[in-house]
């Protein structure tokens, strides 16, 4: 459903880090040379604009989010009178009780978690045998599976919405209705073109001698999958994983035509539709409850989300 | 003429081809059965089975059933009706259609005039910090881990139009407002391209970042033998440099905005009076509020057969500049 | 590897276990199908319960479940959550998602008969004992065209003008004697908005019910939205009494400015602004206090209600409903059960002593409204009958809602424009929103603009 994803960057990423150890001399600088750094004008602009862009990333960065914390604990009135004085009237911390059990959060948060790590697994599965298949087993077939692979990367989403939609409601062959089922989400979350030909181009540029040498050995495709495939390959699975998982986390349009039976819809489907029903209070209080998971994740795994990003690109969500 | 000699065996008189030919053939037919298993024909295809079952069911099947849709008429419970070219034309007559057509193309020329000069004068200024950029970077980062409903009903919040809103309290304090905000046609998609810019500036911010990095320094060394200052040097060392880059994620973004969803359907459910009204809101209108999958399948293949074109641009971008 | 292989196995078992069910339940199809008084055969079936309710009217509708299991064993009941949303319905439908007993408005009714998207139900509905007693108007909403009765009517409601009686005493305005003219409405409106900074009056525009709340107003000065002539319907927007009602709007909005800052309300938002106070007044269906009170938590003591002014000729106060019906891939066990549920849960309380009743009990302890008045399904008279029943266990404060109901059985109800009716409505939105939010719209050419479109959609349907 949601990718468009690139890995422009991942090479000429790569680059700079060997660039550097040959030359160590030039380490450690970017567009200033140290001598521009000790030229007063340039070095003392800079510092200001640096000032300047601290304080500017603070507010639009961090504010809304103090803000959210805040009004999280702060009574209705004062919020929609004066929202940005800090607790004129005190502090509601009943406010973050009464949300947790109103909007029981703990239900969704678990289908959030649930509906993230299926598609992840069902991404992975697709992705690694696929790629495996079309870039190591090569069988006959496997060239138009490649093309048929590739020429979906170039149909957005949006025209599969409805078709896909009907299909979910009546899958082929089989004729069930994946509708308020997990599998409605986890299953078309697989098939990612951009996922298989990512790990098909890694494994292409994994030697090829290896395979060969452990077929001459006698080893199966299911043994070479296991044994030497899947231990090479788990960077790019990685990738593939912090990808899927970001995607489900962000996803909204499709569980909310999927999953209609709220005790089955994640918080990103559940939180717009209890909005109206909740005092402006408790739904901040949930909607900063459900914020603070995420940042936590983040902040914990800082480096692996800034270096996933710049590595794979854009991730569109 | 010396090649054909040599090229030719001496001990393959012409006779014996055919059945040589005739044998291959044979021994290719008799291991269809048994040695194409033995050969691994059959692990190989349950190891494609996954790929091919997920793919078959969840996107080839629908790409050819949306093209099949588009001519045909359905409510689902009727026998869907052959309709010719019909539903497109229907789409095309829709007043709503230029409405929209209008809205996602502004939306897309505001995003870029918000969301894409912004990240890269924030990157290239962030990549010359020395102390503390990890800080600098999650601060940048720290909206895009909010999950974008969460995003969506926060600045919903913040847009309360009545002079004791959010926003209109700061402006306020400046002198300026209160602002109507979504409240008013000709506010209503900057506000929303505002919000989807916080939410998105700082995934982009990042790889530019990580695409400075990959400057080389030897390029800058260089053009400070010449003579440039830091101007220069930005004009015409780092820019270049990342001309790639700053393609791609243009034309990433234009896809991306051509689709947008969540902040128009969240945010004004297409309103006021049709001003945030995108193609993306009128195919989901058309499915899933009216119904006729006819329409809504016609316009989707509008819209994709505009955007295949960008995302085969994109390809060959990314393909020849990751080389 | 083991947990992708393993979650490979789990898929085909888990469509082979799906595949297999759906076999099992079709077969039932048929086994049931020529037997449909097998009615002590058990069944569970799942029935519409209002979104986003509070635990007590959570716990009221558990029981009102337990009290119908134990009158029909082989019946196991589960609710789920549902609410009618216009922009969602569709999809729910194709879906095959909504529950087997599920409401809508009486503007759905038809289409739904005419698409056979619902179960024909009619037969069990005959002989319900009160089958031939619905008032005219109230029954052929959900009739098909030889009048045979596939849907229950099981609410009325006339439209009202809902006002807050504690901004009304803050404005210096009486709240026993709310407005009884437009231009009434209008100057309480913007003493209100003057005095106490919040909206006088506020207007529904999306999902549909900017429309609805537009053909209101026009319903109340005289006009109509469609005129039907035998086969053909003709639209009827680019009219006088539309454009009157426009530029109502357009003076309280852009001269007077009483009509507070969010123009982007729909029936939840509108509905939670209003029960928190920051709405004077609005147009909504007059049965709306439950919703106010316990969904939206409004203090009981703020809560008026009034008739719309019936200003013009031939004014009407448009009037609409709910239905109950059944799914249609119910199966006829379900069926038969789907209208014991109805007859149970929404018909009784109105047409059986005891049943009313146990339901005011229940409903009362669970410190939920009992006995707002309503527009009667019946006759006023069996209304009158029922309420009386009750007169217990009523805890609203009826004298607040004098002001409607001392009026609203006088007032000459009309039923909604019967043709594509919420695509009219959805197509009108966009025109009430530019009324509100453009102050130079040209209320002429979004009317003739809506008028040719709404035409187009009635010629295609």
């Amino acid at each position: 459903m949601t990718d468009h994803v690139s890995s422009p960057v991942a090479p000429t990423g790569a680059r700079p880090r060997k660039a550097r150890k040959a030359g160590s001399a030039a380490a450690d600088r970017g567009i200033l040379s140290p001598s521009d750094w000790r030229r007063r004008g340039v070095g003392s602009w800079l510092r200001l604009s640096h000032v300047l862009l601290f304080a500017g990333l603070v507010v639009g960065g961090l504010g809304p989010i103090l803000w959210l914390a805040k009004s999280a604990v702060t009574p209705t009135q004062d919020t929609l009178r004066t929202p940005m004085a800090i607790f004129p009237n005190g502090v509601d911390w009943a406010n973050l009780a009464t949300a947790w059990t109103r909007f029981e959060i703990d239900l969704y948060f678990y289908n959030t978690i649930v509906l993230a790590l299926g598609s992840w697994l069902i991404q992975v599965l697709v992705a690694a045998t696929g790629g495996y298949v079309l870039s190591v087993l090569r069988p006959a077939w496997g060239r138009v599976a490649t093309a048929l692979v590739l020429s979906t990367l170039f149909i957005p989403a949006v025209v599969l919405l409805v078709p896909l939609y009907l299909t979910v409601l009546d899958v082929p062959v089989v004729h069930v209705s994946l509708i308020n089922s997990w599998w409605g989400v986890w299953l078309p979350a697989g098939a990612s073109a951009f996922n298989v030909i990512l790990v098909k181009r890694f494994f292409d540029n994994l030697p090829r001698e290896i395979f060969e040498a452990a077929r001459v050995d006698g080893a199966g495709p299911f043994r070479v999958a296991w044994s030497i495939v899947m231990p090479m390959s788990r960077p790019i699975l990685g990738v593939v994983s912090v990808f899927a998982v970001i995607a489900a986390w962000k996803d909204f349009l499709w569980p909310l035509l999927v999953l209609r039976d709220p005790a089955k819809q994640p918080l990103s489907v559940r939180l717009p539709a209890l909005a109206n029903y909740v005092e402006l209070d408790v739904f901040l209080a949930a909607l900063a409850i459900s914020t603070a998971l995420p940042i936590v994740i983040f902040l914990v795994f800082q480096r692996m989300f800034l270096s996933g990003a710049g590595l794979g690109g854009a991730v569109k969500g | 003429m010396t090649t054909t000699v040599v090229s030719q065996p001496p001990d393959a008189p012409p006779a014996h081809a055919p059945v040589s030919s005739i044998m291959s053939a044979r021994r290719r037919r008799r291991r269809t059965p048994v040695t194409w298993v033995r050969g691994g024909g059959l692990s190989t295809l349950i190891l494609g089975l996954p790929l091919l079952v997920i793919f078959g069911l969840f996107s080839w099947f629908p790409i050819v059933r949306a093209t099949v849709m588009s001519v045909q008429t359905t409510n689902l419970v009727t026998a869907p009706v052959y309709v010719g070219l019909d539903n497109f034309t229907a789409v095309l007559a829709d007043p709503l259609l230029g409405t929209a057509v209008t809205n996602t193309l502004y939306f897309a020329l505001l995003a870029l005039v918000f969301g894409y000069p912004a990240p890269l004068v924030v990157a290239v200024l962030m990549s010359e910090v020395r102390r503390g950029k990890g800080v600098f970077s999650a601060l940048a980062y720290l909206p895009v881990v909010v999950p974008p409903v969460v995003a969506v009903l926060l600045w919903k919040v913040f847009y309360d139009a009545s002079p004791d809103g959010v926003f209109n309290t700061i402006v306020g304090w400046v002198g300026l407002g209160p602002f109507p905000w979504l409240q008013d046609p000709s506010w209503a998609m900057p506000s929303l391209v505002l919000e989807a810019t916080w939410a998105a500036a700082g995934g982009t911010i990042i790889i530019y970042l990580a695409a400075l990095t990959g400057v080389a320094p030897e390029l800058y060394d260089a053009a400070e033998v010449d003579g440039a200052g830091v101007w220069r040097k930005v004009w015409h060392v780092t820019l270049p440099q990342l001309r790639g880059i700053l393609f791609i994620t243009l034309i990433l973004q234009v896809i991306g905005t051509a689709q947008v969803f969540l902040e128009p359907y969240l945010f004004t459910n297409g309103g006021p009076a049709n001003s945030t009204t995108t193609i993306m809101l009128m195919i989901y209108n058309y499915a899933f509020q009216f119904g006729d999958y006819g329409k809504a399948t016609a316009l989707s293949l509008m819209l994709a057969a505009v955007l295949a074109v960008l995302s085969t641009v994109y390809f060959k971008a990314t393909s020849s500049w990751s080389k | 590897m083991t947990s992708s292989r393993r979650t490979l196995a789990l898929t085909l078992v888990g469509a082979l276990t799906l595949s297999a069910l759906a076999a099992c339940s079709s077969s039932d199809d048929e086994a049931a199908e020529g037997d449909t008084a097998a009615t002590d055969e058990a069944v569970t079936i799942q029935v519409a319960m209002d979104e986003g309710l509070e635990q007590g009217a959570i716990d009221a509708f558990n029981e009102r479940i337990e009290q119908f299991e134990s009158e029909h064993e082989n019946i196991t009941v589960e609710a789920q959550e549902y609410n009618w949303v216009g922009t969602t319905f569709t999809a729910d439908l194709a879906g095959g998602t909504l529950p087997d007993v599920f409401t809508v408005p009486f503007t759905d009714g038809r289409g739904l008969i005419e698409r056979q998207q619902i179960a024909d139900v009619s037969e069990q509905i005959a002989e319900l004992p009160y089958a031939g007693d619905f008032s005219e108007t109230v029954a052929s909403a959900g009739q098909d065209a030889d009048g045979k009765q596939w849907l229950v009517p099981i609410a009325a409601y006339g439209q009202g003008l809902h006002y807050n009686r504690a901004l009304f005493e803050e404005a210096g305005l009486d709240p026993d004697a709310p407005p009884t003219t437009w231009d009434g409405i209008q100057e309480a409106a913007r003493t209100i908005s003057e005095k106490t900074g919040q909206a006088g009056y506020a207007e529904m525009t999306t999902s549909n019910t900017g429309g609805w709340i537009l053909t209101t107003l026009v319903y109340s000065l005289g006009g109509r939205a469609e005129s039907v002539d035998g086969e053909t319907t003709t639209a009827t927007i680019n009219t006088p009494e539309y454009t009157e009602a426009l530029e109502m709007l357009r003076s309280m909005r852009w001269e007077d400015d009483s009509m507070g800052s969010n123009f982007n309300h729909d029936w939840g938002t509108s509905h939670a602004d209003f029960a928190a106070g920051k709405i004077g007044m609005f147009i909504s269906g007059g049965g709306d206090y439950g919703n106010l009170v316990t969904q939206n938590a409004m203090p009981e003591a703020d809560y008026g209600v009034t008739v719309l002014p019936l200003e013009g000729s031939d004014p009407a106060v448009l009037g609409g409903g709910t239905l109950a019906a059944v799914n249609a891939k119910a199966t006829p066990a379900e069926q038969a059960a789907a209208v014991e549920w109805i007859d149970f849960y929404y018909m009784e309380k109105l047409t059986d002593e005891d049943a009313a009743v146990a339901d005011a009990q229940v409903t009362a302890d669970q410190g939920q409204p009992v006995g707002a008045p309503v527009l009667p399904v019946f006759d006023k008279a069996t209304y009158d009958e029922s309420q009386e029943w009750i007169a217990d266990y009523v805890n609203v404060p009826l004298e607040q809602f004098a002001p409607y109901s001392d009026n609203i059985y006088d007032q000459p109800l009309a039923a909604e424009p019967p043709v594509a009716t919420q695509d009219l409505y959805a197509a009108l939105d966009p025109v009430v929103q530019a009324v509100l939010t453009d102050e130079d719209a040209d209320i002429d050419q979004l009317l003739s603009d809506a008028e040719t479109n709404i035409q187009g959609i009635i010629d295609a349907s």
